[in-house]
């Protein structure tokens, strides 16, 4: 139980900064601590496979991708002096607020059921025979949602340097004549 | 145990506040991360009390999707960069000019 | 309750420290190798054959004056090399360094956490490699820095792939995530003389695994991350004395956690080396500490190699290295894995 406070804190504080912190780059590393503070929980529950998961690809690969674009782009030189729209501020509280009462609403009414332990079979191989017969279908379709975002992706990065290497292959072939 | 649908449902909302209130489109899918982490935690919680493997299958489901959209996201991000010089959604705003 | 936590804390000083202090043994090995490559002498005055010369540049790291420099990130920069060097120590939690063995009434699995897919966590905690290198470029708030850090970082990235398909085809042969089956697995002799190790049976995985950890530690010819010729010194730039000796600390202790996994995979662990078996005949109450002998003795070779590769290839210029990256590996590990998941698929039919 102390376990489950510590963590729970752990991961609030975590959030707030990814909302709260006023440099992008606080925030994307402060997402990264959420992420691992996640995983921590997800080992806590005993879904061991799913915090390596976590771990490998949240933490690993998609944080990394954030940094990285961050420093690409060079978030400094914008002036941190744009005007808060107090009207924005006020909707997404209220939006926030309302959701959460929803959320605490139903949790509060069922939590006798909901915090029954009825898993069984936490075991890899259980697992993974759900997912390659029950889930299949969704599994492929996953992979080659990937894939079309890995094109995707080449398509949007690498249109503009295709015309400069355009206009590199025109400047060359003009001096050659 | 049960400490834990609070913070799912806390981790949801707050990544939601984010997303309307943040004004740079990285710090806007900082947020969205934030919700699929609180989605994930949720569906995992499920999965221990109903007794059903196959919300922890949405999991991994979700860590795809959420690759998709970070990768696909952020390469926009680059693109709009370089077109536009900028990252913040109040300069973008090709319809009403 | 007590006894368990006992053996956990011995655990994870033994494990952990052990690397630790054969640091300075290796930072000799690598300056005498790099002499011997050379035909120059290395250092040979402080001590017999110079093996107090690390000792004294650790007493020289620590007595000397820290610069920090006022154009840094605070926060990030000192942080850096605390967060570089202990990631790099998080991969050898999962690594045993021998077979579960029973002492004073109970059976002490020896690796500090013990889990039945330690090889996905080895791999998870070294995939968290790169935070350290792309803080200290950042938080140094310098171009020479930057580049090394975003060099370092999509380099890791990339050659991450090639390395994790020779992984999952291993995982696929054995059948398992448990490292101590997939030992278990590798013990033994084909044709009464030949080790049932991995390299054997995948040749390819193992090249691609190895391409993979030298670049995953930014070593030679991979080491664009602080290319001295085109970056002055990439991410640690700004780094002076004891900051600098982490960021070191780190790179060579990445490198021992990478060489066990590779060790663990294709060279048998802390399975006998030929020969061995010899002596456990005669007594048995050894094996344990056998077992420990062979795993280091692995490691060594493994330093040692790496040691032979800096000192004979020249570095890679940047696009032929992620040319190499996504367009040869890659490739070839999702060819390799189609082949191993076929051969795995037959085999069992």
């Amino acid at each position: 139980m102390a376990a489950d406070i510590f963590l729970t804190i752990l991961t609030v504080v975590f959030a707030l900064m990814v909302v709260f912190s006023k440099k992008t780059v606080v925030s994307a590393f402060a997402l990264l601590m959420t992420l691992l503070s996640l995983a921590m929980i997800f080992f806590q529950l005993g879904t061991v496979f799913l915090s390596a998961v976590q771990v490998l690809i949240n933490a690993g690969a998609i944080a990394i991708l954030f940094v990285f674009v961050m420093m690409l782009i060079n978030l400094e030189q914008f002036p941190n002096n744009r005007e808060k729209s107090k009207v924005k501020l006020v909707i997404s509280t209220f939006t926030m607020l309302v959701v959460l009462g929803v959320f605490a609403l139903v949790i509060n009414n069922n939590i006798e059921t909901l915090s029954v332990v009825n898993l069984t079979d936490n075991s890899m191989k259980a697992l993974f025979d759900k997912l390659f017969n029950a889930y299949f279908l969704p599994f492929e379709m996953a992979t080659v949602l990937l894939l079309a975002a890995i094109v995707a992706c080449i398509v949007i990065t690498t249109h503009e340097k295709h015309e400069n290497e355009e206009e590199l292959q025109i400047l060359k072939t003009e001096e050659k004549l | 145990m049960s400490i834990y649908y609070y913070l799912a449902a806390f981790l949801f909302c707050l990544g939601l506040l984010g997303t309307i209130f943040k004004k740079d489109l990285i710090s806007m899918l900082l947020c969205l991360e934030l919700m699929m982490g609180g989605v994930a935690l949720l569906f995992i919680l499920f999965s221990k009390s109903t007794g059903f493997l196959d919300a922890q299958l949405m999991v991994i489901f979700t860590m795809i999707i959420s690759a998709c959209e970070v990768a696909i996201g952020l390469s926009l991000i680059i693109a709009l960069y370089r077109k536009k010089q900028t990252i913040y959604t109040d300069d973008i705003k090709i319809i009403t000019e | 309750m007590l006894e368990a936590m006992i053996e956990i804390l011995l655990k994870t000083v033994v494990i952990l420290a052990l690397p630790l202090g054969a640091l300075p043994l290796i930072i000799h090995v690598e300056r005498r190798g790099a002499a011997f490559m050379q035909r120059r002498l290395g250092p040979n005055r402080v001590g017999p054959f110079g093996i107090l010369q690390p000792l004294a540049d650790v007493a020289k790291f620590m007595f000397k004056e820290e610069v920090h420099p006022t154009h840094v990130r605070p926060f990030f920069y000192t942080a850096a090399p605390m967060i570089a060097l202990v990631v790099a120590i998080l991969p050898l939690a999962c690594i045993p360094v021998a077979a579960p063995f029973e002492a004073f009434g109970r059976t002490i699995f020896p690796e500090v956490f013990r889990s039945d897919m330690g090889i996905f966590f080895a791999f998870a905690a070294s995939a968290l490699g790169s935070y350290g290198i792309l803080l200290a470029g950042w938080a140094s708030n310098n171009k020479y820095s930057m580049l090394g850090a975003l060099r370092a970082c999509a380099q890791m990235v990339s050659y991450e792939l090639s390395l994790s398909t020779s992984v999952v085809a291993m995982i696929f042969l054995y059948g398992t995530n448990d490292i101590h089956v997939m030992i278990a697995a590798q013990t033994g002799y084909w044709f009464g003389f030949l080790p049932k190790w991995g390299v054997f049976l995948q040749p390819v995985a193992a090249m691609l695994f190895l391409v993979g950890i030298f670049a995953e530690s930014n070593r030679l010819p991979f080491d664009l991350a602080e290319g001295e010729s085109e970056i002055v010194a990439g991410y640690h730039l700004e780094y002076s004395s004891m900051k600098f000796a982490l960021f070191f600390m780190a790179e060579y202790i990445h490198m021992i956690a990478l060489s066990a996994l590779f060790i663990i995979m294709f060279f048998g662990g802390y399975s006998l080396l030929p020969g061995m078996e010899l002596i456990v005949e005669r007594a048995p109450i050894l094996l344990a500490v056998l077992q420990v002998t062979s795993l280091i003795i692995k490691i060594g070779c493994m330093i040692w190699f790496f040691v032979w590769v800096r000192w004979t290839l020249p570095r890679f210029r940047y696009d032929k290295l992620m040319d190499l990256g996504w367009e040869r590996l890659l490739p070839l590990g999702i060819a390799n894995l189609i082949v191993t998941v076929l051969i795995v698929y037959f085999r069992n039919q």
